[in-house]
Order: structure tokens, then sequence, then C-alpha cells
């Protein structure tokens, strides 16, 4: 039997010529469906798979599991979410030992796509239980463990072919290659993209706060106090956001980019507690290296060349395949930009601020009096948050409208169990935001038990003075 | 390559062009900040309890081996003197004083109010002078303080071996306690609180802002609110839920825990003498910050306003149960002061709030 290792056996181009008067819509599905070399594939999953399983015990090691969902009295939910709910401490374990074991599965490609459904299944239950929690970062790694389940990355390299040697091959169609690039790049270009306002650029906030308060660093922490510095790392960061997928996409660009970008992830993951972050995308990345750089990298990990006995598919993806990729990059483009159907501060009201890759954008902070009404005594009181809230969920709450309303409800019911006859509850929220003094957020006289929080603009805010759109 | 170059130019544009030299850098360094408050602040505050726990405790032996009425007014005026002491320590819940495995912190364990008076009772019914339990509201100050104040405490003391025997433990307790913070300050604490410079979750400078911030959250909910009946659900003032109900020394009690937050704030010691910088000038310092130090600033005067105006010819917790409207007063003035230290001082120096909180992005 032949031994098949580099040596491509499938005409590329086979596919693109084959019909030229196809219409452009199957032609975009035949390009989709060209077979690749599949070694990018491969090692992202190898990436993906060893960040999450180090993910996921460093949460467990560092007590976060406990932290964050045992004996909990209130989670907040996300629209649409609800129910989702927090498990019984043993069974937050229990998602969290899944999720380990989906995890190592797409690391090993061991029962590759159980362990792919597993692993997003139980990491994206699990994120959607609280969303003070919301972390970019964390929808980004749901959303490339989605594409995961759907891709062939353990057709290689994986205990998959380890033990079925039949389903091994050195290819995969375009299409499970560049979903990646396309998510990559989106996250890169819209964070770089969301830096460009006045406040970033103009006034370096919220750097001018976050560099100074960092000048205990070794090194770069006496560095950190010149007044230039927070503008050289807010322009310096927007121009990196938004020009290093190009960099990456060209071979003679691309060692420079990798090197800017091992930089921008090292100082940012040094100077900011973001947690796994620069890891993961620094990993990420590699989809954009060519693939003979793949097929080193596997080689020196140890891949052994064995034959590949299966054919390679001409299929072409299904109709409705394409429509749904279609429409989930659609989604991807479009969903950020719905903050410009809101009037007022995006900053301020948040209307369109998540799902949308805005990473480090502001620093804003507040704290929020929750006042309950007995409408029938007249007896009002003020609520102490910490009975009900750990610090990091009143913390954010404490900024954000759409989760005050939603403690807002809770305290209404709570304390309609309590006793107390038909509540009001009302709120004064001082917030403040990039180091102006602070402000009220919320009319302090609107009753919000009688707000419904919805994708409509949110009528009882009150503006932000001073700041621009 | 031309995009960076341009932009470059732009920047440099920009830089040339904010020449604002009034606008502070951010600079300013924790060191000798750290130092200032190990030194200055935090370990003479913990000495200072220290002495008057232990003359305390010599007190309570000079009146068990003569329990007459006047041992017992000494006995309660050397308690308030250390009472008193505890709220300008009450405040640095951290490192030694901190929580550990099953010990809680130095406020949990030795400070907290109100006590389970049935639990004291029946742990002397029992003869039980272990303390071995989680009850932290059966010894401390105020578990001290109901057997020495409580309307019977005389005659109790005087005949009752067993109350006798737990006061010395609870008291033991206490200084203990206190004794093992100084100690562990004066040891090792120290070198590693000065080394932990930084401003994320774990070091220094945010265990010194958060548990500063809890005290004031603590003074305002549990010293003021919660008696008062301020809370949701509450239909009346509990007033026996003060600090200090037996002796009726809330207010004074109370008092020196806010004014030893505003020296902690300002970096000063426990006589009020500032020579070294606190939490007021580095907000200074820092972008934003002279702007809220002036808002911050009279904001607390308010604060001292509405506490003077608090009548004290009867204890707070009479004026509690009379809803008092001076009472009432302090109370809004302190939750509007909440925003200055919880949030705005927080965002402006960027220091982290929580161990848990997780990730940023």
């Amino acid at each position: 039997m032949p031994v098949v290792t580099e040596i491509n056996l499938w005409n590329h181009n086979q596919l693109e010529v084959m019909n030229s008067s196809a219409s452009l819509f199957q032609r975009i599905r035949r390009w989709l469906s060209v077979p690749e070399p599949n070694a990018a594939l491969v090692t992202l999953r190898l990436v993906f798979g060893a960040a999450m399983t180090f993910s996921v015990l460093r949460f467990w090691y560092l007590g976060w599991i406990e932290d964050h969902f045992v004996d909990v009295p209130f989670t907040f939910k996300y629209y649409g979410f609800s129910w989702v709910k927090l498990l019984p401490s043993w069974g937050m374990y229990a998602l969290h030992f899944f999720m380990l074991l989906g995890a190592l599965g797409i690391l090993l490609g061991w029962w590759y796509r159980i362990s792919a459904i597993v692993f997003f299944v139980t990491f994206t239950y699990v994120e959607l239980i609280d969303l003070t929690y919301y972390l970019n970062h964390y929808y980004f790694v749901s959303l490339v463990g989605f594409w995961m389940i759907w891709v062939p990355a353990n057709q290689r390299f994986s205990l998959d072919v380890y033990f079925n040697s039949g389903i091994r091959s050195l290819e995969a169609p375009r299409w499970t290659i560049e979903v990646f690039k396309w998510q990559v790049g989106l996250v890169y270009l819209y964070a770089g993209l969301a830096k460009i306002n006045y406040t970033w650029l103009v006034e370096a906030m919220p750097l001018r706060i976050w560099l100074p308060a960092s000048n205990s660093l070794p090194l770069i922490g006496p560095l950190l106090e010149y007044s230039w510095v927070p503008y050289f790392f807010s322009w310096a960061g927007m121009i990196f956001d938004c020009s290093i997928v190009f960099l990456l996409s060209y071979s003679s660009t691309r060692l420079i980019g990798y090197v800017a970008l091992l930089f921008f992830h090292g100082v940012t993951g040094w100077l900011f507690q973001i947690g796994i972050f620069p890891l993961v995308m620094t990993g990420m990345v590699l989809v954009f290296f060519s693939n003979s750089w793949h097929n080193r990298l596997l080689s020196w990990l140890g891949e052994v060349k064995r034959p590949v006995l299966l054919p390679v598919s001409t299929s072409i993806i299904s109709r409705p395949f394409s429509i749904f990729l279609g429409a989930y990059f659609l989604f991807q483009v479009l969903f950020p930009w719905r903050y410009l159907l809101y009037p007022g501060n995006l900053f301020w009201t948040e209307e369109g601020y998540r799902f949308s890759w805005r990473v480090m954008l502001m620093e804003k902070a507040g704290t929020a009096l929750f006042f309950v009404k007995d409408r029938e005594t007249g007896r009002e009181g003020v609520v102490d948050n910490a009975v009900f809230l750990a610090p990091h969920q009143e913390k954010q709450m404490a900024m954000q409208p759409d989760m005050i309303v939603q403690y807002a409800h809770f305290l209404a019911q709570h304390y309609r169990e309590k006793g107390v006859q038909d509540p009001a509850v009302r709120a004064e929220v001082y917030v403040t935001l990039n180091g102006q003094p602070g402000q009220l957020l919320v009319d302090p006289m609107v009753d919000l038990t009688q707000i419904n929080d919805s994708w409509a603009p949110k009528t009882w805010l009150l503006q932000h003075n001073g700041t621009r759109k | 390559m031309r995009g960076p170059i341009v932009s470059l130019y732009l920047f440099s544009l920009i830089f040339l062009s904010c020449k604002d030299t009034d606008q502070p850098t951010g600079s300013f360094d924790r060191k000798p900040l750290l130092e200032h408050y190990a030194s200055r602040v935090i370990l003479p505050a913990f000495r200072e309890l220290e002495l008057k726990t232990g003359s305390f405790r010599s007190q309570v032996d000079a009146f068990l081996s003569d329990p007459s009425s006047q041992r017992l007014e000494e006995l309660r005026s050397s308690w308030y003197e250390a009472a008193l002491s505890w709220q300008s320590a009450n405040c640095f819940n951290f490192g030694p004083a901190g929580e550990s495995g099953l010990k809680k912190s130095l406020v949990e364990e030795i400070g907290t109010f109100p006590t389970d008076t049935a639990l004291i009772g029946q742990f002397i019914d029992a003869n039980d002078t272990l303390l071995n339990n989680f009850d932290r509201d059966t010894r401390g100050f105020f578990a001290i303080e109901y057997l020495l104040f409580r309307s019977n405490a005389l005659v109790q003391l005087q005949s009752d071996d067993s109350a006798r025997s737990y006061l010395r433990a609870i008291t033991a307790h206490l200084y203990n306690n206190v004794a093992g913070v100084v100690q562990a300050w004066e040891g090792g604490y120290s070198s590693t609180f000065l080394v932990s410079a930084g401003t994320d979750a774990g070091s220094s400078t945010a265990a010194l802002y958060n548990e500063f911030v809890r005290s004031f959250e603590q003074a305002k909910n549990f010293k003021v609110g919660l008696p008062a009946g301020k809370r949701p659900g509450q239909t009346q003032a509990e007033p026996f839920l003060v600090e200090g109900y037996f002796s009726g020394f809330s207010l004074p009690l109370l008092e020196q825990h806010l004014k030893n937050l505003e020296f902690v704030y300002w970096g000063k010691d426990i006589t009020g003498l500032k020579d070294g910088p606190g939490l007021r000038d580095y907000l200074q310092a820092v972008v934003g910050g002279a702007d809220l130090v002036v808002a911050s600033d009279a904001q607390w005067q308010l604060v001292l306003e509405a506490l003077e105006q608090i009548p004290d010819d009867r204890p707070l917790s009479a004026m509690m149960a009379e809803n008092n409207l001076a009472i009432e007063r302090l109370h809004t003035e302190l939750q509007k002061h909440t925003r200055f230290y919880k949030s705005e001082m927080s965002s402006l120096l960027g220091i982290a709030i929580t161990y848990a909180s997780g990730d940023g992005d």
C-alpha cells in the first residue's frame, strides 16, 4: 500500500472549473466545499482543546465554581434564557466535570464530535447561568466550541484515527477552516473599530486610569506613569486590532504580525486581569498560518504518517447548511451595530453593548441603592445588596440597566413573600464613567417593578451629560 | 504599512497638542503609602487595642477576686475604653485579621453584635467555657458587655461561678485574638504587606481599601440602618440590634467608628495626627481625583453635621425606638456618601474590588 503523506491527490481546481455557468450561490457553495489541507484545523483542535482543558482546571483550582455558583441566592438571567437555571452544588461540579471531559476529548480527538457537543453544551450552559459573568471571550469560546462540533478536526493526529484509521484524511472542505478565520477576524476587527472613538483616542481613557494603577510592575511599571504612555497604548491598541488580521493573512507580513500579537497579548495579559483570553487568542490566530507550517508543527508534535484510506469527498455543502452559514455570519457582522438604533451614549446606557467585541473599552463603576416601599403602609426601606449578591454581581449590576431592572423585580418578589404589601422598588444609582464625577443612571423616582426589560430603548434612564456618542 | 505611519503621525500631533501639564499624571508611589499605613496607622491601632484589652483582662482578674460593685464600675469603664479602641482597629480585617480556614475575620471573631443572650445563658448553665463552636455572637466585646451591663450583672457575677468562668474565658479569647494579630503584624506580615504593592485583587492596597469600604458599610447598615428599622420588610425600629445595647454606649462607639474611618481615609493615626500619605492623597494624585475629593469631603461634612445633631442625653437605642429624625438624617447622609467610597474611589484608583471576580475582558 502506498504511503500518502503530504502529496495532495485531489485536483483543487476541479470543483471550481466544473461549471462556470453556475449561479453565484452555487459558485460560493463550491468555493466553500473545495478540499483544503486540514493541518490548520488539527492545530486549532489541539490549541482549543488544550486551552479549554487548562481553563476548566484553572477555574476549578481557583475555587470559582464554589464562588460563582454555590450558595447563590440570585442569578441574573440572559434575555430569553431565563430557563437556564443554577444547579445544586453537585450539579455545578458535574457540569464542569463534563466540560473538562469534553475539552480533553477535543484535545485528544477522542469521541471527537460527542466531546465537542458536550463541551459546547456544558460551557454555554454555565455561561448563561449568570449575566454578571458575561465576558466577550466566553462568548467567543462558545462560538468556537459550536463550530468545533461541525468540523472534522479529528481526522489527523487523534485517538479517533488511532482507533479507526479509516477516518484519516489530509483534507477538509474549505469552509471548515474559513469559519474560524472569519470568526477570529471579526473579533479583532470589531474590537479595533470600537476603539475608534473620541474617549479612547483623544482622551486616552480608560487607559489613563488603568495604566498608572499598574505602576508597581517590574520593568514597565515606572514607564506607565508618563502621560504620553496611555496615548501610545490607546493608539497602538486600535491600530493593532484593526490591522492584525490583514497582517496575518499575507505570508510577507505574517511573522511581524504574530510578533506584534505576542507583544500585544503579552502586555495586556500582564497588565490586566483578563485570565486566559490572551492565551486563547494567541493560539487561535494560528489558523492564519500556512499549511506547511502546520504540517511541520504536527510532525514536531510527533504525528506518525499513515496511509490515507478515505477518499476525499467531492460533495458540495448542502443548500440549507450554506444558508445557515451565511445567516450566521450575517448576524455576526450586523448584530454589533444594533447600538446605532438606540439614542444616547452607548457606554452610558449599554444598549447594544454586549456581544459586540467591545473589550476593555471603558472604566465604569456604580453604587446602587434600592428602596422598597410598602404601598399599603407607605414605609420605605433600603436594601443591603450584600444579602443577596456576591460583590462581583453587585459591582456589575450597579452600572448595567438591564441588570438593575432584573434585580428590582427580584427584590419586589422577595419582599412580597416577606410580607411587604404591593412593593414598589426604586433605585438611586450613581455611576462614574471614565473617571468623571458620578451621575444618576436611572430616574430615581421610577418604580422599576413597572418596567419590563426588552429590546426597546430604555426611556427610564437618565442621559449622560457632557459625553458624546 | 502606510496606515500605521499616518496614524503615528496623527498620534504625535495629538500628543504634542496635549500639553495640559496641570493634569495629574496619575503617578503615585504606593510603597510609602503602604509603609505609612502599616507603621503609623494600622499597627499602632492594633497595639493600642492590645494594650486596652490587656488592661481589661487584668481588671477582670481583679474583679473576679473581689466582685464588688465598685470593681464592677471600674471594669465597665475599662471595657468601654477597650471597646472605643476597637473602633479604631475594626476596619483592618485582612492579613492576620482576615479570614483563614475556620477562623473568621477579626471583626466577626470579637466584634459580632447583637449577642445571643439566650445561648450565652445556656453555655453558662452548662458551664461550657471551651468556646468550641461557631456561635460568634456568644463571645467578643459585646458578649462581655452583656455580662457586665445586663440589669442584674453584679448579682449574677457574684453568685454564679460559671458566669464568672465564662467571663474569664471570653475575656481571654478577646485578648488572645488581638494579641495574635499584633504578633503576626510584628512578625512576618508587615513585609508581606509592603511587598504586595499593586492594585490587583489580593494586593495590599486593594485589601486595605476593600476592608475600609466594608467597615463603612457595616457602620451604616448594622449600627444605624438595621436597628433604626430602615430595611425593607422591617415594620418598626429594632433598637436592641444596635452595637452596645446593654451599656448604652452605642453613640460614642459609632462616633469613634466614623471618626476612625475618616482618619484612615486621610492616613491619620489613631490620635488624628497625619505625617504620611493616605488614600485621600493617593486620590488627589490620579486623573479625576481632585474633583472626587472635593465632592466626597463635602458629603462627609454633612455626615458629621448629622452625627452632631444626634442628642447624647439618652442611648441611641432609645432614640431609635422613638423614630428620631436625627438618626434618619444620619442614615440618609451616610447612604449618600456610599458611592464616593464604594464605586468612585475604586474606579479612579483602578483597584480590584473582589478576589473572586473571575476574569475581566
